[in-house]
């Protein structure tokens, strides 16, 4: 007989609620509720363009930086301006680093923490999970504590302060730092990159790029005792042992909007030549393909919101709160994102498929997307962005005067910023008339990956993922929380919101 | 009488009347080691000051933004502060790990009155609507508004964390009709209503800004817990933090003292004038605690937003200032408006070339 239950999800930004049916002990079907409703978009209405760049980071508070970005991109796009090379080198080495705290903090503190949870209590690995990840006492947990709020210290001295600062402006940035801010931005990188690859990988970034297959991973795993000590080699070694690479499947889409707008003159190469250093893109499993502005849209069907007919695409987009639910087919306070009309997954697993890295598309092709492959791919991201940022603020130190294009403000405009938060996918689109705010819309990364169903009754990607899992005790549902927050779930921003 | 650091032996002198009878904990403020100072009349014994304190930490309609602030604050870095000080920490949405009948079990605890609270955080504010019901912020079903006031009626202290819980901040003007915690902005009420006091027999402590600054927040949690009392103001803000305007320390007030001014982003010079600082209008310890041990947004050419101020957002465009005939409508705390004007008239006379032509380090 199946049963419904209700499982609130903590150690996610904000307020999340599953609804499961079970069966047996299996989800036979998942329902994903943001409980919260903020309104950010209709505050929008009214105001001044450049607001969006003090209102917007208020939208999230671990990932301030990157609505602060889509929002200058934006602007950037309604006002007509190319910004210099250094204002990009540093909005993508700003936006780095709240990757570079992200992950680690996610990892750490929000995702491995659950190996610590007394549901392990009778496995072989638990008491060294306790020993590391226990809340506030367990040895990784301190130190990432510790690092994590060290690394970010770089977007506050260009930028003032994290969270919550509005020094990216259309046309660049406001700040121009001195050389010697842009030395200590190299330590702290340095210090930060030190760290990481004694505790969080085991070993020099160099050796972990040669990773290139599931293969090459169990070669590594047995390498080196450093290697397995490490929080990379206890997270394989535990999520081999409690089999995590076998759940969480999800439908295989993926969705990027390209990360690090490359400037016109650097030493750095993009991953595939084009003018993002992540790529942008669609894809279906490993089918890639260019990635199209319009055929994104958000559905309502199943939202908490006023439903049009048919899926709007942002600059149409209607935000009007609509409780009800009577008909019980409205569920939450998020809206439905689809891409050509299908769900996608967003986040540093997507990111790495669309950029074609060697081992992730291994993985996947070989057995889909699952909880293992996506965590895998934000711990180890770090590995991938600290050369790249490591060179820009290098890089920046060649021209240290223009960090700023003037350009001719406009009464009317229309525009959008597309980017890739730490969690992924992230597009702001605003519309403005008589410099005042007509329309903003906003899709975060959770919106995708936690969106409820669309007017076909398509599950989000993290409905599909629950469905299939065994729960082994509804109390302490540990399985549920491992495929939830390998997405890494953000709702405040996702129930903006929206 | 006088103190003397345990560590470092720096002698201070403090009123005997304001270490409680059971002794207190105290920050030397040289070394910054923390050490229990015993009320000479009583000789309790150190046993008594480290019975442990516990505390819960509740998120409303808010963005997480004071909860990575707090961990970001240092020193004491978060598990030293709630390690060292023998805290208990109940309960954070972010970094515990209960299993949800632990959790519910917790809270049942927790209201029958079978779990002490001593210090209750709420972060983000209480979401009323719709026309409210409370029901855009939920936990199971229930408005989570009720879950902050059933937990406010048991703390011995409740710090609302950040502007949002504090006066109602983002959204307080909007459809999800939310307040702070006991103010909506500037008028005293709120949620709990102006009368209302924790079992400490306190109102609701505020600690605004967008976000609150991590040290003001484990400041205010080790005070707590070490019985230090805080001063408030008539907004129920501590005195501590908000004392000084957001202004001192800024290290572009030469430019602002000679009305030297940045009319466009990126020119550098003071941004009172032209592009809506409000570092000169509204109080806190950002330029004096710098953020993230780095800096401001107003010594890196961001205008202060005015974050902690009961109104903020404003409802006016950020990064303008109002202006009558050049001088901004809003002028700093005090000043007299015919003396402001002349006495920036003259310092603009006076201002020397090497601001004109931006030869400072700024």
């Amino acid at each position: 007989m199946s049963r419904k239950y209700i499982f609130p999800i903590n150690r996610v930004e904000g307020d999340l609620e599953i609804q499961v049916e079970l069966k047996d002990g299996i989800i036979t079907e998942a329902w994903s509720a943001g409980t919260m409703y903020r309104g950010f978009e209709n505050i929008m209405k009214g105001r001044s363009p450049m607001d969006g760049l003090v209102i917007t980071p208020r939208v999230c508070g671990i990932c301030s930086t990157a609505h602060l970005k889509a929002a200058a991109k934006a602007l950037d796009m309604a006002y007509n301006i190319v910004i210099p090379d250094t204002a990009k080198m540093i909005r993508n080495i700003t936006m780095g680093v709240e990757m570079l705290q992200n992950d680690v903090r996610q990892a750490v503190l929000l995702f491995m923490c659950d190996f610590a949870n007394p549901y392990y209590k009778d496995f072989p690995l638990f008491k060294e999970a306790v020993s590391r990840y226990e809340p506030l006492k367990g040895s990784s947990a301190l130190q990432t504590l510790v690092e994590s709020a060290a690394i970010i210290e770089i977007t506050a001295v260009i930028g003032g302060q994290w969270p919550h600062s509005s020094f990216m402006v259309p046309g660049g940035v406001v700040s121009s730092p001195s050389i010697n801010d842009i030395n200590q931005c190299t330590y702290l990188l340095n210090r930060y990159r030190k760290w990481y690859e004694k505790q969080i990988l085991g070993c020099r970034l160099e050796r972990w790029a040669e990773v290139k297959n599931n293969l090459d991973l169990d070669k590594w795993l047995e390498e080196s005792h450093l290697h397995a000590d490490s929080d990379l080699g206890f997270f394989i070694r535990f999520s081999k042992k409690a089999g995590l690479d076998k759940i969480g499947k999800g439908h295989g889409n993926f969705i990027c909007f390209g990360s690090f707008d490359m400037p016109e003159n650097t030493d750095i190469k993009s991953l595939n030549k084009g003018p993002k250093y992540l790529p942008a893109g669609f894809s279906q499993h490993t089918r890639i393909q260019a990635l199209q502005e319009e055929s994104i849209f958000e559905d309502s069907t199943c939202s908490w919101f006023k439903t049009d007919d048919r899926p709007l695409h942002p600059f149409e987009g209607l935000t009007i709160p609509y409780a009800t639910g009577g008909e019980g087919k409205k569920y939450s306070w998020a809206k439905a994102p689809r891409y050509q009309g299908l769900p996608a997954e967003t986040g540093p697993l997507a990111q790495m498929i669309i950029a074609e890295n060697p081992l992730f598309t291994n993985l996947v092709s070989s057995k889909g997307p699952d909880v293992f492959s996506r965590e895998l791919a934000r711990i180890v991201r770090p590995a991938i962005i600290i050369p790249v940022l490591d060179k820009w603020i290098k890089e920046i130190a060649r021209n240290m005067e223009n960090f700023c294009r003037t350009y001719q403000e406009k009464e009317s405009g229309k525009g959008f910023g597309l980017i890739e938060a730490p969690r992924g996918a992230l597009g702001h689109w605003i519309h403005f008339k008589n410099e005042k705010i007509e329309n903003y819309q906003i899709i975060t990364p959770s919106a995708w990956n936690g969106s409820p169903r669309d007017l076909n009754g398509v599950r989000g990607p993290w409905e599909q993922a629950l469905v299939g899992t065994s729960i082994q005790d509804t109390d302490n549902p540990v399985e549920a929380g491992h495929i939830i927050r390998s997405f890494d779930p953000c709702l405040v921003c996702t129930v903006h919101a929206i | 009488m006088k103190i003397i650091c345990e560590k470092c032996g720096f002698t201070m002198n403090l009123d005997k009347s304001r270490i409680p009878e059971k002794g207190a904990k105290g920050k030397c403020p040289k070394c910054r080691h923390i050490f229990t100072i015993k009320n000479p009349g009583t000789g309790v014994s150190d046993n008594a000051n480290k019975s442990q304190k516990t505390l819960y930490w509740l998120q409303g309609g808010g963005c997480g933004g004071d909860t990575w602030a707090f961990f970001n604050s240092e020193p004491p870095e978060t598990s030293e502060l709630i390690n060292d000080l023998n805290i208990r920490l109940l309960w954070h949405p972010s970094i515990s790990n209960h299993s949800i009948a632990a959790q519910n079990k917790l809270n049942n605890d927790l209201l029958s009155g079978k779990q002490a609270l001593d210090i209750l955080c709420i972060e983000g504010s209480i979401i009323r609507g719709p026309g409210g019901t409370g029901m855009f912020d939920t936990l199971l079903g229930k408005p989570k508004k009720d879950i902050a006031a059933s937990l406010a009626n048991k703390a011995s202290y409740v710090l609302a964390v950040g502007t949002c819980a504090s006066f109602g901040g983002i959204g307080a003007d909007g459809e999800i009709e939310a307040t702070g915690m006991q103010f909506q902005k500037w008028t005293p009420g709120g949620f709990m209503g102006e009368n209302f006091k924790t079992k400490s027999g306190l109102p609701i402590i505020n600690l605004p800004g967008c976000p609150c600054h991590g040290g003001v927040i484990s400041g205010a949690i080790a005070a707590l817990v070490s019985g230090i009392p805080l001063k408030l103001n008539q907004y129920n803000i501590p005195l501590e933090w908000y004392g000084t305007l957001v202004h001192q320390g800024c290290t572009r007030n030469e430019y602002h003292e000679y009305r030297v001014e940045e009319k466009k982003i990126g020119e550098k010079g003071c941004l009172f004038f032209y592009l809506g600082c409000h570092g000169p209008l509204v109080y806190g310890p950002c330029n004096k605690m710098l953020w993230n041990r780095r800096s401001s947004k107003t010594r890196v050419g961001v205008p202060c937003f005015g974050c902690t101020r009961p109104d903020f957002p404003q409802q006016y465009p950020f990064f303008k200032t109002r202006n009558i005939e050049g001088i901004p409508i809003e002028l700093p705390d005090g000043v007299n408006r015919a003396h402001y004007l002349a006495y920036k008239g003259i310092a603009a006379a006076a201002a020397p070339e090497r601001l004109k032509k931006r030869k400072t380090g700024i």
